[in-house]
């Protein structure tokens, strides 16, 4: 599974960090975000209700996002 | 081409009656008007005079009002006047103001969950402790549905929160407190007004210096423009119709216009004149400088343009975009020219950051 790894960087980035390489992947693939911005919670379940993926966080500062 | 500029921030400028009203209050108004002599005696019949007018403006009774000087400490009053004791729970809405998380924390704080319309999900409670009962958002303008909240806590006191408009309609039947801010109708800020309606339920939580429930700590020259602000206010109500309309056109614009954009709340169940929006893969703080330099000036609850970093507390606990978020209120006076071309800002800009990225 491909790790991104967004650490140190502020909203939106860690999003289109993600974004971009949720693009790149097959759908039912997933990926994993490392983040440590406390808007990423929120924002990337906010991006996977808007852009009908999933995401779950499974660390403090790691999340699960699958493409749908 | 003409350079539209235009105000949406929270704040707005003193209304042109209040302001009008201010120098002559710091003429007459500038006596102790606890002291006896006649400047006082001057200075104390102004004070009675606001305090009634505040009254029967905002349906009080003026024996239950207190005037403060500093509105953001009278959360605590209003909220911790009503507590028992330190084990009292205080229940508030996730989407409540900071001051209010902040006072219910020196308490037994319960935090009652949102959904994504800004409405609290919570079971019955028939135990004792304080609710405190937001009125309407100041961030999402969404109107609490206070009814339907105060009768899941029978027991509690309740402690309102009507800091964001002095709409008294929009109060509960049962309330034991309430605060009430002057910037709300555009009186001038450093003035709020806190309502003991259970006099004999709220005791002061501050020292007690002399008789009085409060500190006593305010200007009367602000109280006076306050209470002028506040008539006018009340004297055209028609304009929050038109507000409605303007906010209504513009939510419809941003809608149809701009994809994957949170809009917080729907407007009919919230106030007239604020709305929210957050866009995807946007940055809230180059946002607001785009549109700054295009004429216009907003708020944001992205946490890049926080003092603390921290996303907006409201917009996450709603489970909304807290990223290329923009806030604005429509002021009384707003044009729909103003409206369109805001529109077309925020669009414009949103494209261009969007390509950017």
């Amino acid at each position: 599974m491909r790790e991104v790894d967004s650490r140190g960087k502020r909203c939106p980035a860690p999003i289109l960090d993600c974004a971009a390489a949720i693009a790149a992947i097959a759908q039912g693939e997933s990926i994993t975000l490392l983040s440590d911005d406390p808007a990423t919670l929120p924002d990337l379940l906010a991006w996977a209700r808007m852009t009908n993926n999933s995401a779950k966080q499974t660390s403090e500062a790691t999340f699960l996002v699958t493409k749908k | 081409m003409v350079r539209v500029t235009g105000n949406f921030q929270k704040e707005s400028p003193l209304h042109p009656k209040a302001q009008g009203a201010l120098l002559a209050a710091f003429d007459a108004g500038w006596a102790d008007p606890r002291k006896l002599c006649a400047s006082s005696s001057k200075a104390h019949h102004l004070r009675q005079e606001a305090l009634e007018s505040i009254a029967f403006q905002l349906s009080l009774r003026a024996d239950e009002i207190e005037i403060l000087g500093e509105p953001l400490m009278g959360h605590f009053l209003s909220i911790a006047g009503l507590a028992t004791s330190s084990e009292t729970k205080i229940f508030f809405s996730a989407t409540s103001r900071s001051e209010v998380i902040a006072t219910a924390r020196a308490f037994q704080p319960v935090e009652l969950p949102v959904d994504i319309d800004g409405n609290i999900e919570c079971s019955p409670y028939d135990g004792e402790g304080v609710l405190s009962l937001q009125i309407a958002n100041g961030e999402t303008g969404i109107v609490s549905q206070v009814e339907k909240i105060s009768k899941l806590f029978p027991s509690a006191r309740i402690a309102c929160d009507a800091t964001t408009t002095p709409d008294v309609s929009l109060m509960p039947a049962r309330w034991d407190s309430a605060l009430f801010d002057s910037t709300s109708w555009s009186g001038p800020a450093g003035i709020a007004v806190l309502a003991i309606r259970n006099s004999k339920e709220w005791k002061n939580p501050l020292p007690h210096i002399g008789i009085s429930r409060v500190p006593q700590s305010y200007s009367l020259p602000l109280l006076l423009s306050s209470v002028v602000a506040l008539e006018a206010w009340k004297s055209d109500l028609s304009e929050d119709l038109r507000l409605r309309d303007l906010n209504t056109q513009l939510r419809l614009r941003i809608k149809n216009s701009i994809t994957n954009c949170d809009i917080a709340g729907d407007l009919d169940s919230s106030l007239s004149h604020i709305s929210s929006f957050s866009f995807l893969y946007c940055h809230g703080e180059e946002l607001l400088r785009e549109l700054s330099i295009r004429g216009f000036d907003l708020d944001s609850g992205s946490a890049c343009t926080s003092d603390d970093l921290a996303p907006s507390h409201v917009l996450a606990a709603m489970g909304l975009l807290t990223h290329g978020n923009i806030r604005l209120t429509i002021h009384r006076g707003t044009t729909a020219q103003e409206i369109d071309s805001l529109a077309n800002a925020i669009i414009e800009s949103v494209a261009q950051m969007r390509a950017k990225n």
